[in-house]
Parts: structure tokens; sequence; C-alpha cells
């Protein structure tokens, strides 16, 4: 790449034109502004608008209906030119038709714009300032217009602007963790230290954070150019994959337009046989298409999948992209990040060991009072160490808040003490008052511990007490006694071995452990005017009291077990994902439940056993602690055997690009991966992920952008109400499509009658649409509020090469089963107004070509009454109007059996749902209004209909409901049985 | 196997279900009256002879063969009408409404050939189309129960006045109420409509071109003629071109 690290201050002036002391002219800066563009990341390229729109005016069925449109205006133009009167219609037809397309297509690219506005929204920050050096003058600049050149200042808190050559530093650390994954901060200076400009110190990365001190730098790449830049758009070469649910629609469509199109051409081809006219013929196909098409069901589809998606934003769970929704609930694999996801993200004290003993700390988010045994003298001893040696102080001004919310100027494990003791012994400020410091060491890498000497708030206690804390054995080193229930004990070796034990136990758990020791200091030697001085170490640091041991730990969030074994009892595994130590790792992994408290890994069982880890059959163990070092020499086929072996896995110490890799290796198990990330080096495996899951709080805007969905509290909990949610959207919409398919049938059964057995038309084309686009829409909506049958979270994740959304099954039960009956229910409406008329069956049976014929006016009925041709059509329309009524009215039926597919109906509470009542009214409501109100207008071929003929098609309504009440309890009695396997969907 | 046999019982099982509620529903019929008679609350009007493919008629006077079809339409249509057929049929009192709602079996009025005088086919078999004065019989659909107020009357009259000159049979076009009402076709088995016989003298002069006549039915204020969406209630247009 560059070797910018290589030169030196006067070869970069030089090479870049600046000076460090003026910085860039003004003029010179706009210059390179105008040829390098702005300093920001190009935003993944976006797909027009326009190209957006064309698609869901292409998609799905939107083609075969345009085929109809097409076929209707072909026929209009060819009677037309007959100069047939009956032209207009078919004109209409395709007109209605072609609306109908526009009008979903106009919906569901509404849809999918308002849940991208969503996140446009969420992923707009406040534009970043940069301390720029120009003209000689100090300057706040928007840092998207940094150039190459610039002289740039930071100081901590600041995110560096743009890639800079460090040219002087003070104190400089900086966060590289969205770049490289490691969590702990990085000293920077003015040297070269490595031939790697990655790796070397006096380069500061766009995009990571200034933890501490202040730097002055020259800005040596800007944009798109920076590493970050680089990785993001290495990160957009992944390529997305489909979602599941995206494939299952496919696969629908592909099954629906197959049997439509079939059919379509099966009865073409007998209707030209039958010598059916051509035109007539193809006026058919599209009926047949039409009928067999559900025009509304996509739209459908999309509603639910959004109603969904907004009730996981109210868990939390923002998604990007619509149909991620269910990819969670299909997920089979969580590879999740450790800190801030499954722990809290921040040390909380964990563990206490005093007088021998080891005590628990309460963790919790919420804690206001530690449980644990507080009499002992030797805690309060410990406990004003804990207080007294510690400079970590809260911010002013947060009184009111919550003690774990408050923010505090100090380390994470001061911070963690302070915390701690303010929890214990309430006002710690004031206690430090009491006891005012006079003397202070603090922590260095060297020493290993911090010291501090103060004296006393008892009055009658003139000593001074020296109080230290530091690395455990560094303490003991310097300890003589060790204070055992209040009294000074003698060190021996048995003392120091419990000490050992408990160090080794804590450390174990992974646990970062701290000793703490004091002295009263004797007052003989150590007047109150003693001059303490802190350099020449006039006091003793050795032959201390040791008092006892902390330990502590970033814990896991509260909710967090819980969620996991919900994701056990589900057949998800969670693999956790960390670039912290392993056996931190391993210990948060037990404590949460991924690695469970019976299992081993092979090293455990190498213990054990007390044999060479070479030895062990690597399959008795269940658990597996992979170490990064361990993944960068393994083979995809040792990957492969590891992700298959272990039910229970923890990689620990990698790095964000092997993350990458794990995810790859899951894919190939053939499992749906999701996966979490927050830094900006994750987004090629979000990418690869089928689901990415980046976290709102922590996240950066590269993994956000590179994310399906967004977790704004970042807790792993949330994911698994998301995999419910999920879940659930996948069984309703099962049900949706179920009760979309069945009336079908009752649709396209008119057709098929009409060509085969010339009957006047049952139903008409336009009906056909008022009940795919009208009765029908809320109904199937309402589906999608149906509470599941049982514990979906105690089931596997569906396997998505043979649970599909629309299998066989529901197929032929909706198609076959329900929709026949239908039919026949139907039918026997349209027959009985018929007859009631005038017109018994024997008269309609081959009757259509004098029926439809224009100039015979006299058409004798059954009774010997005689029909002119208008009087004929009104009639055929108040048969749509019946068919229509009959085929809504069993439609309620099918609403309500659909609600579940194996419990019964009275098991599942009839009127638990509401959202299916105000379907069912709604449904009855737009029939009544299109039948009563609309009834007059000729185009839509409604008639007012006599109100008995609602009641016909009740019994096949009540029918539907028993036949497949009996369905469900045959299901649930003989499970297994051949009943089961072909009835239940 | 078992599907087949499953899908055998189920659907024998849809099919008895449509039988018998189609059987309970046809019980429920009466065999004499349609239960409902609202849709046809007003009669339409129909032509004989009626063209094949729309109601025009070409020929030619001097050609047999251009009239011959609408000849032998007549002829059938008019068998029924025959004397012979009417033997059972009875003289009714002429000017007024037969009713006979108590009687069980329904009498049919007699309806004689005579009445169409030139158009009976019995003096000119040709019915007037080899002279050029080509016949045409309008009559009015059947509808049971249907009494007519007033008295009703078919008048003709071509688009273009002075075109053609029209005369009808029985004279005014007349239509006696005696027929009426209609008992239905199992009650009123010999029931015979009433016809009107339209000859049209079209003027020599405008042979050439095709004329437009249509016909109403007027006189009678529950006869509807005029009804924007249906062309044939009441009214009836035809086109005629005749060459020579």
């Amino acid at each position: 790449i560059q070797d910018d690290h290589k030169l030196s201050t006067e070869e970069l002036e030089e090479k870049y034109g600046t000076s460090t002391s003026k910085g860039l002219s003004s003029a010179r800066a706009a210059e390179i502004l105008a040829r390098d563009g702005p300093n920001s990341l190009t935003p993944p390229k976006a797909t027009p608008e326009i190209v957006k729109f064309l698609k869901q005016m292409v998609g799905g069925f939107s083609i075969l209906l345009w085929i109809g449109a097409a076929f209707s205006w072909i026929s209009f133009g060819i009677q037309f030119a007959q100069g047939a009167e009956s032209a207009f219609d078919n004109l209409y037809l395709g007109v209605v038709l072609a609306l109908v397309v526009i009008l979903t297509g106009i919906f569901a690219y509404y849809q999918e714009a308002k849940s991208t506005n969503i996140m446009a929204s969420f992923s707009k920050m406040i534009p970043q300032q940069a301390l720029v050096i120009r003209d000689a003058e100090k300057k706040e600049l928007s840092a998207d217009q940094l150039v190459v050149g610039d002289i740039v200042e930071i100081k901590g808190g600041d995110r560096i602007p743009a890639d800079i050559r460090l040219i002087f530093t003070q104190g400089c650390k900086v966060d590289n963790s969205s770049l490289t994954g490691e969590s702990e901060p990085q000293s920077r200076s003015c040297d070269f230290t490595h031939e790697n400009p990655l790796e070397t110190r006096n380069i500061a990365f766009y995009s990571t954070t200034c933890v501490e001190g202040t730097a002055t730098g020259i800005v040596i790449n800007t944009g798109d150019r920076t590493i970050i830049g680089r990785i993001a758009s290495l990160a957009s070469g992944v390529g997305n994959e489909k979602t599941p649910i995206a494939i299952e629609i496919e696969h629908f469509v592909f099954l629906v337009a197959g049997v439509a199109i079939s059919i379509g051409v099966l009865f073409f081809v007998i209707s030209v046989s039958m010598r059916y006219k051509f035109l007539d013929s193809i006026i058919f196909l599209i009926g047949i298409i039409v009928a067999n098409v559900p025009e509304g069901l996509l739209a459908t589809v999309t509603v639910s999948l959004s109603l969904t998606a907004k009730r996981m934003a109210k868990k939390n769970c923002l998604v990007k992209n619509l149909e991620a929704v269910e990819t969670l609930g299909s997920t089979s694999i969580i590879c999740s990040d450790k800190t801030g996801t499954l722990t809290q993200n921040r040390m909380t004290v964990a563990h206490l060991w005093f007088d021998d003993q080891i005590y628990s700390a309460d963790t919790s988010e919420d804690q206001t009072t530690q449980p644990f045994d507080q009499s002992s003298q030797t805690w309060i001893a410990l406990s004003k160490i804990v207080t007294l040696c510690n400079r970590a102080e809260f911010r002013p001004g947060q009184e009111n808040l919550p003690i774990m919310k408050r923010v505090v100027v100090g380390d994470a494990s001061e911070t963690a003490l302070l915390k701690f003791a303010e929890v214990v012994l309430g006002d710690v400020m004031d206690i430090r008052a009491r006891n005012k410091k006079v003397a202070e060491i603090p922590f260095n890498s060297t020493n290993k511990f911090q010291l501090s000497i103060h004296e006393t708030d008892d009055p009658n206690d003139k000593r001074f007490l020296l109080v230290m804390k530091g690395a455990p054995e560094r303490i003991l080193e310097r300890c003589s006694t060790i204070m055992i229930n209040g009294k000074e004990e003698p060190l021996d070796s048995e003392k120091a071995e419990a000490f050992q034990t408990a160090y080794m136990e804590l450390g174990g758990l992974g646990e970062r452990v701290l000793g703490f020791c004091h002295l009263y200091l004797p007052e003989n030697e150590f007047p109150d005017t003693y001059p303490f001085d802190t350099d020449s170490m006039n006091f003793p640091t050795s032959n201390l009291c040791f008092v006892g041991l902390l330990s502590m730990i970033d814990p896991p969030r509260s909710t967090v077990p819980d969620a996991v074994s919900k994701c056990r009892s589900a057949g998800i595994k969670v693999i956790m994902v960390t670039g912290d130590h392993p056996i931190t790792a391993k210990a948060i992994a037990k404590s949460v439940g991924i690695v469970s408290a019976t299992s081993e890994t092979v090293e455990d069982i190498a213990k054990r056993l007390n044999v060479p880890v070479e030895q062990v059959d690597r399959r008795q163990a269940t658990a597996a602690v992979v170490n990064g070092m361990e993944l960068k020499d393994m083979s995809l086929q040792q990957l492969d055997e590891i992700l298959c072996n272990h039910s229970e896995i923890v990689f620990a110490r990698t790095s964000p690009q092997q993350k990458l890799i794990i995810v790859e290796g899951c894919q190939r198990q053939g499992a749906v991966v999701a996966v979490t990330g927050d830094g900006v080096n994750d987004s090629p495996a979000l990418k690869k992920a089928d689901i990415g899951i980046a976290m709102g709080i922590a996240g950066s805007d590269a993994a956000k952008n590179a994310a399906d969905m967004v977790l704004l509290d970042d807790n792993f909990a949330s994911i698994v109400t998301g995999v419910e949610e999920g879940r659930l959207i996948f069984d309703n919409l099962k049900k949706t499509i179920a009760y979309t398919l069945t009336k079908n049938i009752a649709e396209l059964c008119p057709f098929l009658i009409y060509i085969i057995a010339s009957i006047p038309m049952p139903i008409g084309t336009i009906t056909i649409l008022f009940i795919d686009l009208g009765t029908d829409i809320i109904p199937s909506v309402a589906l999608a509020y149906e509470k599941a049958e049982s514990d979906i979270m105690n089931r596997r994740p569906r396997n998505k090469r043979k649970d599909r959304l629309v299998n066989e099954q529901l197929a032929v039960y909706s198609y076959l089963h329900i929709g026949i009956m239908q039919s026949v229910g139907a039918f026997v409406t349209y027959f009985t107004v018929y007859a009631e008329q005038g017109f018994l069956p024997s008269t309609l049976l081959g009757a259509r070509v004098y029926w439809e014929s224009n100039t015979i006016n006299d058409f004798e009925d059954s009774y010997g009454q005689e029909w002119t041709k208008y009087q004929r059509m009104y009639l055929q329309w108040t048969g749509y109007t019946a068919f229509f009524v009959s085929i809504t009215i069993q439609q309620v039926a099918d609403l309500i059996i659909r609600k579940t597919r194996r419990n019964s109906i009275f098991q599942q509470g009839l009127f638990r749902n509401k959202v299916i009542w105000v379907g069912i009214f709604s449904q009855i409501g737009i029939a009544l209004i299109l039948t009563y109100g609309l009834g007059h207008v000729t185009a839509l071929n409604f008639t007012p209909l006599r109100f008995q003929y609602w009641f016909v098609a009740v019994p096949f309504a009540i029918l539907i409901w028993v036949y497949d009440e009996v369905r469900k309890l045959f299901i649930r009695r003989y499970p297994g049985s051949w009943w089961d396997k072909n009835m239940y969907y | 196997g078992l599907i087949l046999l499953f899908y055998l019982v189920f659907y024998g099982f849809l099919a008895a279900l449509f039988t018998f509620t189609m059987w309970v529903m046809l019980q429920t019929l009466s065999s004499d009256i349609p239960k409902y008679r609202d849709r046809i609350a007003s009669p339409g009007l129909m032509i004989s002879p009626k063209p094949d493919t729309a109601l025009e008629f070409y020929f030619n006077k001097s050609d047999s063969q251009s009239y011959a079809e609408y000849v032998s339409t007549l002829r059938q249509f008019l068998e029924t009408y025959d004397d012979s057929k009417q033997a059972q049929n009875i003289d009714c009192t002429p000017g007024k409404v037969f009713d006979q709602n108590d009687e069980a079996v329904k009498k049919a009025c007699r309806f004689n050939l005579s009445e169409l005088g030139q158009c009976s086919g019995k003096e000119d078999k040709t019915f007037g189309y080899s002279k050029g004065t080509p016949c045409v019989l309008v009559k009015m659909n059947r509808i049971i129960g249907l009494k007519p107020e007033g008295e009703p009357y078919i008048q003709c009259s071509p688009k273009e006045e002075g075109t053609v000159q029209i005369n009808y049979f029985p004279p005014g076009g007349l239509i006696d109420l005696m027929y009426f009402p209609y008992y239905g076709k199992s009650l009123h088995a010999h029931y015979l409509q009433p016809l009107v016989a339209v000859q049209l003298a079209i003027n020599s002069n405008s042979t050439k071109e095709e004329t437009t006549i249509e016909c109403k039915i007027l006189g009678s204020p529950n006869l509807k003629n005029e009804d924007d969406r249906d062309k044939f209630l009441g009214r009836i247009a035809f086109k005629v071109q005749m060459t020579e």
C-alpha cells in the first residue's frame, strides 16, 4: 500500500505540499477537494427507484395478469373491428387487470419504501467535526471537507476523521476495535514501528476513536481510499443471499402460476377442440388465469410481514429488509458476539474472597443491595480499602440516577469497584472526604499495584492507614499477615495455599482478580505531620496485612441465560464468537448456558482422565473452545468437523475476518445462520450471513448498513424474541396462503363447468377480482395476528429444503378438499337462483350458445316463458352475485378453520384473535355494500340479491368447519398415521 | 391406493350431498309456475322469421332461393297455428282478459290463421316475398300471468319516413286481450300466443338501400317499450333490403 509511515515529517510535508505549522491554504484545499471528492464513504449503490418500482410491476403474478390484460385488449381489438356489441367488456377487463397489477405494484413498492425509510432515518448521523489547521489558523470544519495534506488535531473522545499519519502525540491511545476487533486501546506515537501500515504506531485510521491523549497528524487518505473505505467496498462485494421466505414465495408463485397456466392451456385446447370460437377460447383462458391467481396474496404477505416487523421493532429488533423477519424464524445457528450482546459490557464485581471463603456478589443490571454476609470485621477493612484505594469518581449531577446507570470517570475496574462500594456502603465520596488522602501512587505496569495513604475518620485514632490493591500475587508478596475474622494472623504456608486455591478458582471463572491489603502506620513513627514522599517511598510497602480478593467480570445480561435455553429447546445452536481470552469466553459461555454445566471440552476430558489431549476421542466432547490461532491453521474440513461434531462451540481470540470463515462453515452445514456484529470489519460476515444483526448502540454505521436487522438494545434476548416472531409469521403465512388458495377453486370451477357443460356463466371475471382484492384481503391479513398453536420455541427450526411454505398437503387440502366443497356450495346457490326464476338445471345444460346470443330475444325457460337477452343477462349477474355471496359466506368458515392447523378451534379460542372478527365483519360488510349498495352499477355486474340466497351456502360452510375439525381430531389422535401425513399442512 | 379410495369416498359423498340438496331445492318448486317472476315484469318483442346472424333480411324477389329459408321458417312457425292443431281450442270473447284461475284445466283460445290475411301463407305461399311485399310476424314474449292493460297494438315504422308502406294483420296491429293471461307450459299446454303480421311494401325507389324498421307495442300502460338497456323490451328493430 502506502509507505507514508516510513517517511519523515519533512518528506511528508513535501509529498503533500503542506506545512505542519501552517497547514494547507484554503485555495489549495479546495483544489484537492475538487479532485478527490468529499471525505466520506460512498454509500452502497442503491437500486434506482424506478427500477425498484418496475420490479414490483413485473414480479410475482404480475406477468400472468399482464398477459391476461394483453389478451383482453387483443380480443377487444378483434371484436371491435368486427363490430360486436360486447367488445367493450374485454376492454374494461383489460383495464381492470392492468389496474390491479399497477395498484398492487404501487402498494408493494410503498411498503418496501416505508420499511427502507425507517432504516434511512436511523442511519442518518450528526455530521462530524474536525479541528484543522488551514491558512495558519485553527478551524472547525465538517469532517467531509478534509483533504489529503490537511493538518488535523485530535483529542481523547474524538473519532479519527480520516487516515492520519501522526506527527505529534501526547499519551495518545486509540480504540481500533471497529477495524481489528481488538478491544484493548492501543497507544500511538510518531515512530515508525512496523513495515505493515496496519501495524505501525504512527498511523491512526478513519472511524476509529481516540480514547485518551492528544495528537496532531497529516491526512494521508480520505473517503473511500481509507483503509475502512476499502473494507466497506469489500463488503459490498460479498453477494447477498436470497432470503428463505423469498425462495418460498418464489416457489409458491411458480406452483400457482404452473397450475394456472397448465389448466388454462388445457382448457384452451379443450375449448378449441369443442369448436368454441378461437376468441372465446382466449377469453376463457383469461378467466382461468384470473381465477387461479391470488391477486391480493402478495400484498397480504407484505402487510403481514410488515406487521410482524412493527411488532419486532417494539421488541427492539429493527428489521431493514421485510423478508428478514421470517429468516430470523428459520435460523438454526446464531453466531453471537460476547461483549455487549451476551454481557452487560461493563465490569462488575462478581466474587469476593475473605475470611478464607468465597462470596458471590449480585451482578444483575439493577442491583441496589448486595446479599452476601457483611458482618465480618474483615469485610469492614476490605470495604475501606475498596473505597479509598480508588481514583474513579462519579460525574457530578447524577444523584437521581440509579447507581448502575451513573457515568464514572475512571477505568473499567475502578468503575466496577466504585459502583460496588457505592451500592454496599452508600455515599463513597463522603467516606473518602472523611478519610482524607495524604499520598498516592497510581497504578503502573511495572509496580502492578496502586497505593494510597489516608487519615482515618476515627478522631481517637491518629494513625495513618495505608491501603493497596493490585495483582494478587504481587500484593501477597508484600504481605506477612492475613486478616481472618477481623484479626491479623501470620501468613503461613497453609494460608498461602488457601489464597492460591481461591485465586485459581476465581481466575478459572474468567474473572479479573485484584488483591487488597492494608497497614495502619504506627503513630509514633508516622506523626500526623509526616511528609509522605511517593517518589522515595518513605513508608513501608512490605509486611502488610492481606485482607482479601475481589474478582470482576463483564457479567452476562440477566435475560440471556433464559434466552439461550429457549434457543436450545428451539433447536438453535448458539455459537459464541469473541475476541476475548478463551478462559473468560468459556466462563461466560458456561454462565449463560451456551456451554452447559455438564458438558466437557476435549481439554476437560484430557484433564479428567489425565491423558494427553491427543488421545481423547474428539467425539466424546460435546463442547469445544476454539482459539483464533488454531482456527487460522485449520483446513475447511477440520472446521466443518468441529461445527458438525460439537453442539456447544466457543470461538475465542478470533479476528472479525475469521467470523466470515465461521459463517461460511455453518452455511456449508446447510444451516440458516444469524450473525451479530458491530465493527466495520464485521460487515462482510454480516452480509454473508443469512441474517446479519448489527448492534444499535455499539454498532458502527458500516455494520448497520450491511446488516438485515438492527438490535436496538444490543441484547441477545431480543434476537430470541425475534426468532419467535419469525416462526409465528411463517406459520401464519401458511394459514393465510391456505385461506387464499381455497377459494381459487371455487372461482375456477365455474369456468371449467361453463366450458364443459355449456351452462350460463356462473361468475364473472370482475366479480372474482372483487373477492380476491375486496372481501378476502382483510381476513387474510387478520390471520397474521393469530397466536401460536403450541410453543413454537419447542420445535426444531424448519428445514429449508423440506418444510416448504406451500407444501403438497397444503395445496391439495386447499384445492381438492375445502375448495371443492366451496364450489359445491356455490353451485347449489347458483342453481337455486336460476331454478327459482324459471330455469331448471335441465334447461341450463348446453344452453350457453343460445343463452349468449344477442339476436335471440325469446329464449324459453322451463315454464314456457320467454326472455330477452338483457333479461337473461340480468339474471346471469344475479347468478354472479349469488355465487359471490356463497363464496364469501364459505370463506368465513374457511377463515375460522384456518386459525389452527392441528388444534381444535375451541382449544385455540374462537374469540382470542379479535382481528379475525374484524376480518369476518369486513368481509360480510363489503359483500353487503357490493350487492346492495353498488347493485345498480351495471359495469360491476352485481345485482341486489334476495336475502335468503345468503343462507343457501351456510350448511356447506358448517360442513367445512365440521370436516376440518374431524381432520384435526384425527391428526391429533393418530400422529404419524396415513391421515396425519396426508392431511397436515 | 388408499388415496384413491379416500377421494372416491370423499367425492362420492360430495356428489351425493350435491344431488340431495339439489333434489330438496327442486322439491320446493312448483312444476306449474316459477317461484319468482320479477325479472320478467314486461315482455320483449320478437319477430319470425329470424335470420341466423342478425336481424337483417336480404333477398331478391325474383330469386326464390334467396328467400326460401324465410318462407320455410314462417311455414314451420305457423304449423302450430294450423286449424287441425287447434281442434281442442275454444273461441274466447274478444277484447276481454280470459281469466281461468279457478279452472283445473286451462283452455287455450283459438287464433285463426285467417286473421293474418295475406300473411297467413294460405293464398300466397311465399308470404309476399316473391311480390316484393315480405311478411314478418311480430310476437310478444310469453310471460306467465301477464295481463296487458288497455288495448295493446303493434306499430311499426321505418327509420326514414316514406320508404316503406306497412300493412298490419289483424288490422291496426291489435293484440287481443283474450289471449291473456298465460298459465305456463304444463297447465296451458295448447296455448298459442297472438301474432301480428306486418307486411312491408318497400317503395321501388328505395330498394337499393337498407331500411331499418322499428316495431313497438303501444296502447298498454303496463307494457314497457322504452327501456334504455333492453333494446327488445316491448320493441324490436330489424333491417330489410330487397333487390330486384
